[in-house]
């Protein structure tokens, strides 16, 4: 789920870009450090959307540095328990396959997947319907179902189904 | 026989006793004596009876034991009354042995011990002496005629005596409290013996008592299900070791007492409740399925039989070879592996399979040699001895080859109570989730409440129930969910953590977090946790990921670790090879900081980002964990297998943002793609350097193209300041200063960059940093002094008037870059503080006019404006020098291997870089060419040389992308396929005199021209628009295709 949340955050900025351009300098700076990052309480931080204020600079001691504190306005990406997504398969194997949905790496145990599909290993690994109608593989899209989630510093990982109604591929690049 | 001898003796030479049977006789009279002396009046009475009824036994038994009851008589009566109290003293000490042991032992012994001589002897005579006996008795008994009054009294007064305490003793408790051992008592004690020899060893015991009454022992027990030791009953552990001297099977080192308290267990019968039902577990204690595990299919309790479903281990061939009365070979060395019965493979070996039903259940069985089969288990019946019920611990191989021929899931339930009389004390906790599996309330979820002994209250999940219920644990098994994250606190994966992915009964299947491999677990041996760990992580010394030598001098990197063993991935870059290696085969941890050279030659060091380029793995890509051998194992995130190791050879990689071959002509072209990364000015630098000499002299230059943060991993010392001496590793490179995180204390300090030393690391690839840090310093300067003498005779050399003209334009640029060089620098926001380190270097270049007004100290070119552009235009300037073109003249091969050996003439350049003042001085010179080439250094329509996989084809570049890798057409005339070729796989083509060329740098980029003539690095150029003649590098020049 995505969230239009307003964080804070401590920004050094080296001295030799104070002047006229120390704000741009300190914004851009702070989408360099913070866009893409995770934090387990929030997310990803998918993009910064505006600056609510930049506070005051503090001088560090020793190093020049001057820390400021500056409130932003982000969009966060926090997958939750339950939550239906859609993702695209980056990797199968005989296990099940990565997706990505965004930043978030989900993983669909082949316990996870109906019953009626198999594996099929060669060049191009997939998971197949005895008929055939229904292919997953890399670069297919499918429609999950996230049942649980592990959250580190860094990452979100996810695991995934779709083995319930209205669950699975919902574009398969093969037949497009 | 004199007593007072006799005495003597036996305070004198104690060891006598054993060897010398009559002399011990007596000495047991004396003995029994002093004794007896000790002894409370009943107990002697009581002793005396039951000697009175030894006597005879003990006659039996040996001639000696009788004469030695003569004499004994003889002694009564000589000694009158006290003498007669004595002589019924003697007795006891064999009698007591033999009633109570010896009688019953020796049957036994007699019929299982036969081959032991010394009993054999004495069973063998046992009928001679029945004979003897009699023939003895007699005078005994006119003997004891003498004394007829005597006889009677003691005859009267046993059996009053006895009556009396029989009586006592069936009646009170208090008396049956009394029997058991006290202080006062004789002890028992341990010893040791030959294992299955325990009652030969207790039997040659008793016989040595009968040989000689002397010994002090009373007892000797031999127990059937303890192996290896008998038990001694005796007052002193010096009596048992006199007992045992001289004694095969014994060894009497180690003489243990038992504890009082113990005393009775010795002796007590334990009766072992086996509980077998149904459906539980067990497994085989011998024969062909010793070990094997089997599931209890009915039991008879009457006959101690069980039925048992196993695996059959039959050997069919061998069967039907048998049936048809072939070659009945036994060979026991071989055990047949356990497989399901395949009645048609029976079949067609001929071997008579009935079908029968069982009267009993109505089941029908496939019969077989009188074996019965079933789905493809051996039913078979065995006693309930030959069984094993305690601690059965099936794994889940074992679990799921029963499951085999599609069995319901009911039998796993059955199954897992079994599996659950061996949980942990306080397995339940309050709040875990259970579910019930057994009884009325079966598949009832809840959760814990409350725990007592054995019992567990639980909260129902479902309504209209009781709020809490009483359940016993054992009839509760933990609970989980889909997407609960767990650990596993018990069984073979202890400590991994995972995702529940799937919940099949009581079985979990669980993502592992670490090895993203899944995990069967039980239920039961689960917790919830938020915890991550990849289970047990350390083996010995070693910890998972480490790299470690093995036995026999291979190596691998631990990628997982199990409880007493770990898996490796071996260094074989051929295949991936793991092995399953135990503690002991572990030799040692290597843990060192080697660098490699990748395809191209460039170093690699560990954390490097390395891509596979050839071999199975290829196309992966991640850091070097470990380096060994020429070997590197990469771990590779999205690698599933091995806990995503690769391993590889060095040379089958390429170090992602290196440079290219150092030799090839292009060759800073890739270090070129590093500009995304790093400050662009750097990585120009080296670009001089391939104009010049033998390339492989440069390998150390070229490095530094990436290094942008090249000190940030390696380790330094620190020289100067209050840390000096210390050693510590660059965490971050600020500036003016290092982040050094020091080896010998758990901090980080910042050091001035030139306090360090970075050259006590092998690994640091990035020699030259540190150069650039010092860049704006004076030492440089004085530095560059000893270079001009050296080059001026290269400039006479080669010097060509033509170039005259040429020197403008390059002149231009060399001062013009500032301009483009300024944003460059803004670069900053790379967002890698390590690289604003090497900014500084600029410093030095940047504020030319300065260097101008300060003449280099020394130098003899006095009039030189500073040294660092001196080489690019104004040397032109200068009359003495109108050749001063000539660095760029082919004559420079031979000028540039000697920028190194100028160093020598610099002993006080700071931190020692033997490369700093030389090629420092390049550096700055960099400029000249560099600044305004950002940007794809390919263009479309020139020809390149694709390297794909070993084969070069030409190609002609349509398309430059935006990450720098191209689309190519491949084919000389452009007709082949079009693919998209990474930048360092290919290579400019170079042109040859009378090509068309296009110019890919410089000011002119993208200009076309024709190559007039070539003077070793530098073309000679007619470009196409102006008709200008320019000399421009050869690396910049690359030829048009024709189209």
């Amino acid at each position: 789920m995505f969230f239009h949340i307003v964080l804070e955050r401590n920004m050094q900025l080296h001295p030799r870009h104070f002047g006229r351009n120390l704000r741009e300098n300190l914004v851009a700076k702070l989408m360099k450090d913070v866009e893409g990052t995770c934090s387990g309480q929030h997310g990803f931080v998918v993009a910064i959307t505006g600056i609510e204020n930049i506070g005051k600079g503090l001088i560090r001691d020793g190093t020049g540095f001057v820390s400021f504190p500056v409130k932003y306005q982000c969009v966060v990406f926090r997958p939750f328990k339950g939550e239906i997504l859609e993702a695209v398969v980056t990797m199968v194997n005989k296990m099940g396959f990565f997706a990505e949905a965004g930043p978030v790496q989900i993983f669909v145990s082949n316990h996870l997947i109906p019953d009626d599909m198999e594996f099929q290993s060669g060049d191009m690994p997939n998971y197949t319907t005895s008929d055939g109608s229904v292919k997953i593989q890399k670069d297919s899209e499918v429609r999950l179902k996230i049942i649980g989630t592990r959250v580190d510093a860094t990452e979100i990982f996810c695991i995934g189904t779709i083995k319930d109604d209205f669950l699975g591929v919902i574009n398969d690049p093969a037949s497009v | 026989m004199p007593r007072q001898r006799d005495e003597d003796d036996d305070e004198m030479e104690p060891e006598e006793e054993e060897y010398d049977p009559d002399q011990g006789l007596d000495e047991v009279d004396d003995e029994d004596e002093e004794e007896e002396e000790e002894r409370a009046g009943r107990r002697s009475s009581q002793k005396r009876r039951r000697s009175s009824f030894i006597d005879d036994v003990a006659e039996e038994d040996d001639d000696e034991e009788e004469e030695e009851d003569d004499d004994d008589e003889e002694y009564a009566y000589r000694g009158g009354g006290a003498g007669s109290r004595k002589r019924s003293k003697k007795k006891p000490s064999g009698a007591d042995f033999l009633d109570l042991e010896a009688v019953v032992d020796s049957d036994e012994e007699e019929e299982e011990d036969e081959g032991e001589d010394d009993f054999i002897d004495t069973g063998a005579d046992l009928p001679e002496e029945g004979g003897g006996r009699r023939m003895h008795r007699p005078p005994l008994m006119e003997q004891e005629q003498e004394d007829v009054e005597d006889l009677e009294r003691r005859i009267q007064q046993r059996y009053a005596r006895s009556h009396h305490t029989e009586y006592d003793e069936e009646t009170t408790d208090v008396d049956q409290q009394a029997l058991l051992p006290s202080v006062l008592d004789p002890k028992l004690w341990m010893v040791k013996c030959a294992i299955g020899k325990e009652r030969e060893v207790a039997a040659c015991l008793m016989q040595k008592y009968i040989d000689k009454p002397d010994l002090n022992i009373r007892s000797a027990i031999a127990l059937d299900h303890l192996k290896n030791y008998i038990y001694v009953e005796a007052e002193k552990e010096a009596h048992v070791r006199e007992a045992c001297k001289g004694l095969r099977n014994i060894f009497a080192q180690k003489i243990m007492l038992v504890p009082i308290r113990e005393m009775t267990d010795v002796l007590s019968v334990e009766s072992k409740a086996i509980e077998i039902s149904r459906d539980t577990w067990v497994r085989m204690k011998i024969g062909v399925y010793k070990g094997d595990l089997a599931k209890v299919v009915d039991v008879d309790n009457v006959r101690q039989r069980v039925t048992v479903k196993l695996i059959p281990r039959i050997d069919l061939q061998a069967l039907a070879n048998k049936l048809e009365g072939r070659e009945v070979v036994k060979k026991k060395a071989f055990v047949p592996p356990p497989r399901f019965m395949n009645i048609d493979e029976a079949r067609e070996l001929h071997i008579r399979v009935e079908r029968k039903r069982d009267p009993m259940t109505g089941d029908y069985f496939e019969n077989i040699e009188k074996m019965m089969f079933k789905d493809g288990f051996l039913y078979k019946i065995v006693s309930m001895k030959s069984i094993s019920t305690q601690n059965i611990h099936p794994t889940f191989d074992e679990l799921e080859k029963f499951r085999k021929p599609g069995e319901n899931g009911e039998g796993d339930i059955a199954s897992l109570s079994t599996l659950f009389s061996n949980r942990k004390k306080g397995h339940f906790v309050k709040g875990d989730a259970v579910i019930i599996i057994k009884g009325d309330l079966k598949n009832l979820k809840g959760r814990v409440e409350k725990v007592e002994e054995g019992t567990v209250h639980i909260r129902p999940e479902m309504k209209d129930l009781p709020k809490t219920l009483a359940i016993n644990e054992k009839e509760l098994c933990k609970y989980f969910e889909p997407g609960n994250h767990v650990k596993v606190v018990s069984g073979t994966q202890e400590g991994a953590t995972g995702m529940v992915v799937k919940v099949d009964q009581h079985v979990l299947i669980i993502l592992s977090d670490t090895t993203k491999e899944h995990l069967r677990v039980f239920a039961d041996d689960v917790v919830e946790s938020s915890e991550v760990t990849s289970g047990i992580t350390r083996i010995g010394d070693y910890e998972l990921h480490d790299l470690v030598l093995l036995d026999n001098n291979s190596f691998g990197v631990i990628i997982r670790v199990e409880t007493e063993a770990c898996q490796v991935l071996k260094g074989v870059p051929e295949r991936p090879e793991v092995a399953l290696v135990k503690l002991r085969e572990i030799k040692c941890k290597i843990d060192k900081k080697l660098s490699v050279q990748d395809c191209f030659k460039n170093t690699v060091s560990v954390k490097d980002v390395v891509r596979v380029v050839e071999g199975p793995s290829k196309g992966k890509q991640g850091p070097v964990e470990h380096i060994y051998r020429g070997v590197l194992f990469i771990y590779d995130r999205h690698h599933i297998e091995h806990a995503g190791f690769i391993c590889v050879k060095s040379h089958s990689c390429r170090v992602v943002g290196g440079s290219r071959a150092n030799g090839d002509r292009n060759g800073d072209s890739y270090s070129r793609f590093d500009h995304l990364r790093t400050p662009p000015l750097i990585p120009q630098s080296p670009r001089r350097f391939p104009r010049g000499g033998p390339p492989t002299n440069f390998g150390g230059r070229n490095r530094g193209g990436r290094g942008h943060d090249g000190l940030v991993g390696t380790t330094v010392k620190i020289r100067q300041g209050a840390y000096k001496g210390y050693r510590g590793r660059v965490v971050e490179v600020k500036g003016n200063s290092v982040r050094v995180e020091l080896e010998s204390q758990m901090k980080v300090v910042t050091v001035d960059r030139n306090c360090i030393s970075d050259n006590v690391a092998i690994t640091t690839p990035y020699r030259d940093t540190p150069r650039y840090g010092m860049g704006s310093e004076t030492p440089i300067h004085p530095s560059r002094t000893p270079l001009h003498p050296y080059m001026t005779p290269m400039r006479d050399a080669g010097a060509t008037p033509i170039h005259d003209g040429m020197r403008t334009p390059m002149r231009d640029r060399a001062w013009n870059p500032y301009a483009p060089m300024s944003p460059a620098r803004d670069s900053w926001e790379d967002g890698n503080p390590g690289s604003w380190g090497a900014s500084p270097q600029y410093q030095p270049g940047s504020p030319p006019s300065r260097t101008y007004e300060a003449p280099t100290p020394g130098s003899g070119w006095a009039n030189t404006p500073g040294g660092n552009y001196s080489e690019a235009g104004t040397p032109r300037d200068s009359t003495g020098y109108a050749n001063a073109p000539s660095p760029y003249l082919p004559s420079t091969p031979g000028g540039q291997p000697m920028t190194p050996n100028s160093t020598s003439y610099l002993p006080g350049t700071p931190g020692g870089q033997p490369m700093t003042p030389g090629t420092g001085g390049l550096d700055m010179m960099s400029p000249v060419i560099g600044g305004d080439n950002e940007g794809p250094w390919f263009m479309p329509d020139i020809l390149v040389n694709v390297r794909n996989s070993g084969e070069e084809s030409t190609g002609i570049v349509r398309e430059v992308l935006l990450d720098g890798s191209c689309r190519v057409t491949l084919g000389s005339g452009g007709s082949g396929e079009t693919v998209t070729v990474l930048p360092n796989e290919m290579e400019v083509v170079v042109p040859r005199k009378n090509d068309k060329i296009k110019i890919m740098g410089g000011s002119l980029r993208g200009a076309t021209g024709k190559l007039i003539g070539v003077d070793g690095t530098d073309g000679i150029v007619k470009v196409d628009d102006t008709l200008d003649v320019k000399i421009l590098d050869l690396a910049i020049l690359s030829k048009l295709a024709q189209s």
